[in-house]
């Protein structure tokens, strides 16, 4: 049973390649582009061409032909070394699973080689104004049209759109239009006439931007209907386990950072005698952050490794505690960290402060502790529903 | 088609806390290791060489059950086969000893071109590439900051402090690269899922012919006397600006014999 604690010998050295990777461009290069207002392309692209970004997809298909964990490591050891790339989550985890689970042999062979190598990038877009964690309230509707389809509606809080080549979108179709979702996946060239998208003024430090998208009578062909219309629920939430997954990485990656900050500058701060790490206060905070650091890893792994496994039910149930307890710890991980450091901690020098925003995304997103919590209570333990 | 042996070493990782032994031997078993990184600047000389060309490249090294490490982390890179001479008796050997080992591996390896780092990480003295050749009896030619193989013929360029001089050789040779021919690649995903199939062979002292005698600490002919940490760095001197700023840091300059 122990081989099911630890992970392959592969994994671990692609976690290696990965962080080597990282450390190569770090911090200092994810703020700077921030900064200056560019994309970390750079970084992107070598990933990609390292077959990093495709690991998951499979191997026809320009792929590596690996697992949802192996992405999250890669995933993960990026944001350990101050690169969270959260186009990671979207483009390769939920677009790449659900096109290479569900699209049509052509949409296969046109969108994934691309999104293997880190040549394409895809947005992914459910969330809209009125339909929050409710995604039964989702309007964005899909019209039949004599050479395919016609799309009518908003989304909100949409990641990297600027930067990605087409937008997947979650949608209803017209005779659906009411009711329980019976979702139908769009995917729509970011240029396509009638499509425009506003930014949302963050206040995270990344360069991967929030976006509000219109579809204002957006014509598309036959085959941007991904997979079938009929696949409905089940292909959406064939991307949103990987989804969970993979935040729950770029989460618990991020806390490592904090971590080890904050351990490397308690080793050397001296204000008395010795080391602000010698007193408890310092301590004990830092070793129970990384304590909570390993049980999150731990049961991101166990989602991945059932999810690998095709426990759909079970990957589920671990995917979100595997969420919910890596958006508990970044937070604690960046509070205790910015304690440790003092004022320090709220100075940009020290890297923590720009994590403060961005630790609580992992709170909030892709979905809620609140729902996470109403999932579990309904569904692990079997209280009524609330809601 | 070219063969290249590439030769690299296991080394104390240079970031971490290194320690030496009681026998003031480096300590590579509580300290991690990793592929020296001078020396994946020769496995990348080598994959580019074969690359452009044709050919296959070994990798070759000599340290305990860990130096694995180092010669999976050149499989991963894109090497095509891996040798690790391992044997108790070889512990704590020197420069001159560690050459004797490679020379007899290399010898029961087929190749057209040696390759090495200008030196490793951790004993940094540069001399094993040489002592190797002049076991083989091959040209040596190190340092290279570029380098060419055009069928049997292969050009460096040696940088030196005043001038570059470009160095042919012709057969078999010994080379040395840089840090300045190119950075070395990270293992791609797809190298990384192949190395594990490559095939690498473990080798005694026996399977070299060498006498346990001639190598390891006792048959050393140098022998490490003491070893000390190095000190921890003192606090500088601030210079609070009166006016005479400039005066003072020229004062130091000068106090240094930088000026």
């Amino acid at each position: 049973m122990t081989a099911a604690f630890t992970e392959s010998e592969e994994r671990l050295a692609l976690r290696k390649a990965v962080a080597d990777l990282g450390r190569k461009y770090g911090q200092e290069y994810f703020d700077t582009a921030f900064k200056e207002g560019r994309k970390t392309t750079e970084l992107w692209a070598e990933a990609g061409k390292l077959g990093y970004l495709g690991v998951a997809v499979p191997e026809e298909y320009g792929g590596g032909g690996g697992e949802i964990g192996d992405l999250a490591a890669v995933c993960e050891e990026l944001a350990a070394a101050g690169c969270p790339l959260l186009l990671m989550v979207v483009s390769p985890a939920i677009v790449g699973t659900i096109i290479a689970q569900y699209g049509t042999e052509e949409q296969k062979q046109r969108w994934l080689p691309g999104l293997a190598d880190g040549t394409s990038t895809y947005a992914f877009s459910i969330t809209e104004p009125d339909a929050g964690s409710n995604s039964h309230n989702i309007v964005t509707t899909g019209y039949r049209t004599e050479d395919g389809w016609r799309l009518k509606g908003t989304k909100t809080y949409i990641s990297g759109v600027d930067e990605a080549d087409a937008v997947l979108v979650v949608a209803r179709l017209e005779d659906a239009r009411t009711g329980k979702l019976k979702p139908a996946l769009f995917l729509v060239p970011t240029d396509a006439e009638g499509f425009t998208y506003n930014e949302i003024d963050m206040g995270i430090t990344s360069p991967e931007k929030q976006f509000t998208l219109f579809f204002d009578d957006v014509l598309v062909p036959k085959d941007a209907l991904i997979g079938s219309e009929d696949a409905g629920l089940e292909q959406l939430f064939a991307g949103l386990n990987p989804e969970r997954i993979m935040a729950s990485s770029f989460a618990t990656g991020t806390a490592r950072l904090a971590l080890e900050k904050a351990t490397a500058y308690a080793k050397e701060r001296q204000v008395w005698k010795a080391p602000i790490g010698a007193h408890q206060a310092v301590a004990h905070p830092l070793a129970q952050t990384h304590i909570e650091i390993e049980m999150a890893r731990l049961m991101t792994q166990k989602a991945a490794a059932l999810y690998a496994a095709g426990d759909h039910m079970a990957a589920g149930e671990a995917a979100n505690m595997a969420k919910y307890a890596a958006g508990e710890v970044v937070c604690a991980a960046v509070d205790r960290a910015i304690q440790t450091l003092g004022g320090n901690g709220l100075a940009h020098e020290y890297g923590l402060v720009q994590m403060l925003a961005g630790s609580r995304l992992s709170r909030i997103a892709p979905v809620s502790r609140e729902m996470i919590l109403n999932f579990v209570a309904q569904f692990s333990l079997g209280l009524p529903k609330s809601y | 088609m070219t063969k290249i042996v590439v030769a690299v070493k296991y080394v104390p990782d240079a970031t971490a806390d290194r320690k030496f032994e009681s026998d003031d031997t480096v300590d590579r078993e509580n300290v991690d290791g990793l592929l020296s990184e001078l020396d994946e600047y020769a496995v990348e000389q080598a994959l580019q060489i074969v690359e452009e060309g044709e050919g296959e490249v070994t990798v070759l090294t000599v340290g305990p059950d860990d130096a694995a490490d180092a010669v999976r982390k050149a499989l991963q890179m894109g090497a095509d086969a891996g040798v690790h001479v391992n044997d108790e008796a070889i512990a704590g050997s020197d420069a001159i000893a560690t050459s004797l080992v490679l020379a007899k591996a290399i010898e029961k390896l087929e190749y057209d071109l040696v390759m090495f780092g200008m030196a490793s990480t951790d004993g940094s003295m540069g001399i094993v590439p040489t002592l190797v050749a002049e076991r083989l009896g091959l040209p040596a030619v190190t340092y290279g900051s570029e380098i060419t193989v055009d069928g049997s013929t292969v050009t460096i360029r040696r940088d030196g402090d005043a001038a570059s001089e470009t160095v042919t050789a012709e057969g078999k040779v010994v080379v040395s690269v840089t840090d300045q021919t190119g950075e070395p690649r990270y293992p791609s995903f797809k190298g990384i899922m192949a190395a594990k199939k490559k095939p690498v062979d473990e080798w005694s002292l026996a399977d070299l012919g060498v006498d346990a005698a001639q190598v390891g600490l006792d048959a050393s002919g140098t022998q490490v006397e003491s070893t000390a940490p190095r000190p921890p760095r003192t606090a500088g001197e601030i210079v609070t600006d009166e006016g005479d700023g400039g005066t003072k840091l020229a004062e130091f300059l000068a106090s240094k014999k930088f000026i």
